[in-house]
């Protein structure tokens, strides 16, 4: 398993790892926007055949109101590469390029609530907590959302010896 | 503007506003108002016509832009307003003409400059590109993105030199350089130096990552580089320290490990025992220093030989066994290139089954005991590697014991269904992929297996209805709106199914919206342009402008190509769908039974698919979609040049997929076609070039000398000489013309192989150069039914005996069924096979 920064080779096939996973999808212009935009943020994981089995696609929140802070538009690991700790070494690489290259304080992202799955690789794993709660950010109007936030990790060498 | 009077020139200076605010409505009222009074005013009635065209009245928008520049020929707006027109129609080459004559009235309009460069970086005219940027530097040298602008065209027309001369300068004029790290200005120093690594001399792009470093906030692209230029210096130890700390920062990169072994001199193929040695205790320091690192342990089973391997093999297939990590196999699959190690894993895998039952342990030391997951993983292990070798019946019964011991596990449904696939029941697959998705409806991963596993048993109805169900419930043609949304394994595959189903508009349909969403891709970038220059994203701008140039290249467009391909030459072949591939070998008394009874089938299938369209029109109107006019893809199955439309896909795989054989192959399928000999025969010098050895090659060697040959006289004297010039570079040397003896020579080179394609490519040779004769019919078949001989087992599969059959059926061979009889005792679960 390889985990790198994702370049604009990888954006097709990370839209065909998305299409397969999950049910928010995007145009490939939008792949390229985050790319071209903060080509720092998005990383890839690679089997042995260089097929890419999961990724992160992440941005920069411009919202000048608030503190810098990242954000994941998108995280998915391909079911059958599970148990291997893809997501969380996909979101430790992205965040510490938000943190190292754009000085982010923390990260943030949307889950369903009723996406079990999503929630306790959050929550559970990855140590999120809840920030704010949205109502209806799906069109679709069945089940809503709940925001969730995160103070961005500081230091690497830390995180490593914690996971330990 | 010209010759207005004060009032409508202030109204003409409005509506031009609006067109820059997007406010088409009331700019098209404004232009109504002037021309009332002045109805032949030329850049009136152009801007008229460009606020047709946002209110999506196309044909009127071209008649006033058109009508405006007849009356005013010199005016560069409207020239300019042409070229926007052109523009918003992707037509870019009538574009840039107009805004090459508006540029030529007003030479120093910064908005036409700014947009005719656009343009030609975009048809990739980096000549002119850089010309355009020249001017607009020169005319506002105080702008950044001018500077940029000109750098960058420098770079891509292949003069990194020039560019880095521009950014110096540039970088001089600059006289309050942030204190702290600003990321534009860093991505633009890092910009600089991927240039300055371009021009090959790296000592220089050394001394200048020294020099920026405090300005970057990139620090791990700028430490990535670092490391690399030490490498390339040859300066070993500073190298390993740099690669050191990058594996630091990221313990899961092979590229930094790669680094690390190269820097430490152990970055070559051909190790020696005691350079395996170093580099496996190297990797057991990493495994050390950094214990959640994949790559540090899966390394070592790369670079391991023998004993050592199975060492490595063994501790690394136990912990993953052991923790259930369900790519186990896939991740070691790689290793089977290397048939001893396919053979370790093997004999590692089979031995723990067998302690696993006996001790519950790995081994039989009874040392430890496993939980009782290990058992399943193991069984999961064994199932998939037997379905590697295509020894089915082991694959299943090993993955059925896992299944008995959990029935829940998704994953081993998912095994049991590829082995069923492999083994040719398609639709006993599909029904094993349905109960695994029923065991996790929220999965969408498993959801979108199934449905491709509907696809491939050609089910279309359960595809459907399967995929749509993680559409969103707003959607009005949930379908379509998979295709919106650029899934491109479901258009391939549907289309694949369409054509297997010899539903050749419909597939042709699919493998065109392929090719459609790559055109999208194509024109995705243009907006990038200017935007890239602005952000200063530019290492990642010019990543784009290289992918767009390869885009085609990419295998989905390839795999969409070669298929649509393949349905216009079938469109050509048979031009009305007679003599389908189930009608060859009949009888014409059969055949009018058949086709009856398929006319009949057609008429009912009609009569249900508008009766479902009317009702699926209905629902899509209802919620606002669009409705398919064409369901059928009738538009591509009546085309009146087939190969003419095959050629459209053959292009791009001929300039970006040139190194692969098949592009070759096809080419000459339509230059044989098309009876354009000195383009097949350019064709197969590729082929030949790239697989002298290729099965298809041969045959289509064989048709070559015979479409020569038929030709005779009539071939033009230098048509010939080319052809006689390459004779010999083509058959071997053997110029005899002899195609019997070259064919006989051929088959002795497929017996040596032991390949079945090769005995194919033959037997379709030999009925070839002796058409129509009883005896080179026999001939050929018998050549085909030495496939069951010993020394064939290895290339025997599926597929090749499926191609087999098909050849001896275009043969119109009596001997199909007997075949058919042999195949489905080699592949008892084929239902192609079956009767």
């Amino acid at each position: 398993m390889n985990i790198r920064e994702a370049t604009l080779d990888d954006m097709i096939p990370m839209q065909n790892c998305n299409l397969h996973n999950l049910p928010e999808n995007y145009q490939m212009k939008y792949y390229f926007y985050h790319s071209l935009t903060w080509p720092q943020l998005s990383y890839v994981a690679e089997d042995e055949k260089g097929r890419i089995i999961g990724y992160v696609l992440a941005k920069l929140e411009e919202d000048p109101a608030a503190e810098p802070h990242g954000h994941i538009t998108s995280l998915s690991v391909m079911r059958t590469y599970r148990r291997l700790g893809v997501a969380e070494k996909l979101m430790t690489q992205s965040q510490n390029a938000m943190r190292d290259v754009f000085n982010c304080k923390f990260v943030s992202l949307h889950v369903r609530k009723s996406n079990r799955a999503a929630l306790q690789l959050y929550r559970d794993t990855l140590k999120f907590t809840v920030q704010d709660i949205e109502k209806k950010y799906y069109a679709d109007g069945t089940g809503y959302l709940e925001l969730w936030e995160l103070e961005c990790v500081q230091d690497v060498k830390n995180k490593e010896d914690e996971m330990q | 503007m010209r010759e207005l009077p004060q009032k409508e020139a202030n109204l003409f200076k409005q509506i031009l506003k609006c067109y820059e605010n997007k406010q088409y409505k009331k700019g098209f009222k404004g232009a109504e108002q002037i021309l009332k009074k002045f109805p032949e005013h030329g850049e009136t009635l152009a801007l008229k016509g460009l606020f047709l065209n946002h209110l999506d009245k196309k044909e009127e928008a071209y008649e006033f832009v058109k009508k405006g520049l007849r009356h005013d020929l010199r005016s560069h707006v409207c020239w300019h307003v042409f070229g926007l027109l052109y523009r918003s129609d992707k037509n870019y080459e009538e574009a840039l003409k107009c805004y090459s004559q508006a540029l030529k009235i007003d030479k120093e309009n910064l908005q036409i400059l700014r947009d005719y460069s656009l343009l030609q970086v975009q048809t990739r005219n980096y000549e002119g590109f850089a010309e355009t940027r020249h001017i607009l530097l020169e005319l506002r040298p105080q702008n950044r993105q001018f500077w940029i602008g000109l750098a960058i065209a420098y770079h891509m027309m292949g003069k990194p030199d020039l560019g880095i001369k521009v950014l110096t300068t540039y970088e001089e004029t600059l006289k309050d350089i942030p204190t702290k790290p600003d990321y534009e200005h860093s991505e633009m120093l890092l910009y600089h130096n991927s240039m300055l690594e371009e021009t090959g001399d790296i000592q220089a792009a050394l001394d200048h990552l020294d020099t920026i470093e405090k300005h970057v906030c990139d620090q791990k692209a700028l430490q990535e580089k670092r490391a690399k230029y030490f490498l390339a210096l040859g300066r070993q130890e500073d190298a390993e320290k740099a690669y050191r700390a990058m594996v630091a920062r990221n313990p899961d990169n092979f590229a930094y490990i790669d680094g690390l072994r190269s820097s430490m001199g152990l970055g070559h193929d051909n190790l020696s025992t005691d350079e395996e040695a170093k580099l496996l205790d190297l990797f057991k320091e990493l495994q050390k220093e950094y214990p959640r690192s994949n790559a540090a342990k899966r390394l070592p089973l790369r670079f391991a030989t023998g004993d050592a391997f199975v060492k490595v093999a063994d501790e690394y297939m136990r912990n993953n066994l052991r923790k259930g990590v369900p790519s186990l196999f896939v991740n070691m699959k790689t290793l089977y290139t290397n048939k001893e190690k396919a053979q370790a894993v093997e004999k590692l895998a089979l031995s723990y089954l067998t302690a696993l039952d006996k001790t519950k342990g790995f081994d039989n030391s009874g040392s430890a005991v496993e939980p009782p997951t290990a058992l399943l993983w193991t069984l999961y292990f064994v199932a998939q590697h037997y379905d590697f070798k295509r020894q089915s019946n082991e694959a299943l019964s090993h993955i059925n014991r896992a299944i008995e011991h959990t029935p829940t596990l998704v994953e081993l449904y998912m095994t049991k269904g590829r082995i069923l696939k492999h083994a040719g029941d398609y639709v006993q697959a599909m029904d094993v992929l349905n109960e695994a998705r029923e065991l996790d409806l929220q999965d969408r991963f498993i959801n979108s297996k199934c449905s491709k596993y509907m696809l491939r048993a050609d089910k279309m109805a359960e595809a459907e209805k399967t995929v749509v169900m993680f559409a969103r419930a707003d959607i009005a043609d949930p379908l379509n709106d998979l295709v919106d949304m650029q899934a491109m394994w479901f258009i391939l595959e549907t289309g694949e199914s369409h054509l297997r189903q010899n539903q050749l508009g419909r597939a042709l349909k699919r493998f065109h919206q392929v090719e459609k969403l790559f055109a999208d891709f194509t024109e995705d970038q243009f907006d990038f342009h200017m935007y890239c220059l602005r952000k200063m994203t530019l290492r990642a701008y010019i990543s784009l402008l290289k992918l767009e140039d390869q885009l085609r290249s990419h295998q989905y467009f390839v795999r969409a190509a070669q298929n649509a391909v393949q349905c216009y030459i079938t469109l050509f072949d048979k031009p009305d769908g007679a003599d389908s591939e189930e009608m060859e070998g009949m009888t014409e008394g059969e055949k009018k039974k058949f086709r009856n009874k398929q006319r009949k089938a057609e008429l009912k299938a009609q009569k249900e698919a508008e009766e479902k369209k009317a009702q699926a029109v209905q629902e899509i109107t209802k919620k606002g979609g669009k409705v398919d006019e064409d369901p059928e893809g009738l538009k591509y199955s009546k085309t009146e040049d087939p190969l003419g439309e095959a050629l459209k896909f053959l292009k791009p795989l001929q300039e970006l997929a040139a190194d692969r054989v098949e592009t070759h192959l096809m080419g000459f399928e339509l230059y044989i076609r098309k009876n354009k000999l000195l383009l097949a025969l350019k064709s197969l010098l590729k082929s030949n070039k790239i697989d002298a050895n290729n099965a298809t090659l041969h045959e289509q060697l064989v048709r070559f000398a015979l479409a020569v040959q038929k030709a005779g006289s009539s071939l033009k004297p230098a048509v010939k000489s080319v052809i006689d010039k390459h004779w010999d570079t083509l058959f071997q040397g053997k110029a005899t013309k002899d195609l019997k003896a070259f064919t006989a020579g051929f088959l002795e080179t497929s017996k040596t192989l032991g390949s079945v394609p090769h005995l194919i490519s033959a037997a379709i040779a030999v009925s070839l150069i002796e058409p129509g004769t009883e005896k080179s019919k026999a001939e050929a078949e018998a050549i085909i039914f030495s496939i069951a001989e010993e020394k064939y087992t290895d290339t025997r599969s599926l597929e090749n005996v499926l191609v087999a059959q098909k050849t001896l059926k275009s043969l119109r061979s009596s001997r199909v069924q007997e075949f058919r009889i042999k195949a489905a005792l080699w592949f008892p679960k084929a239902t192609v096979f079956q009767s």
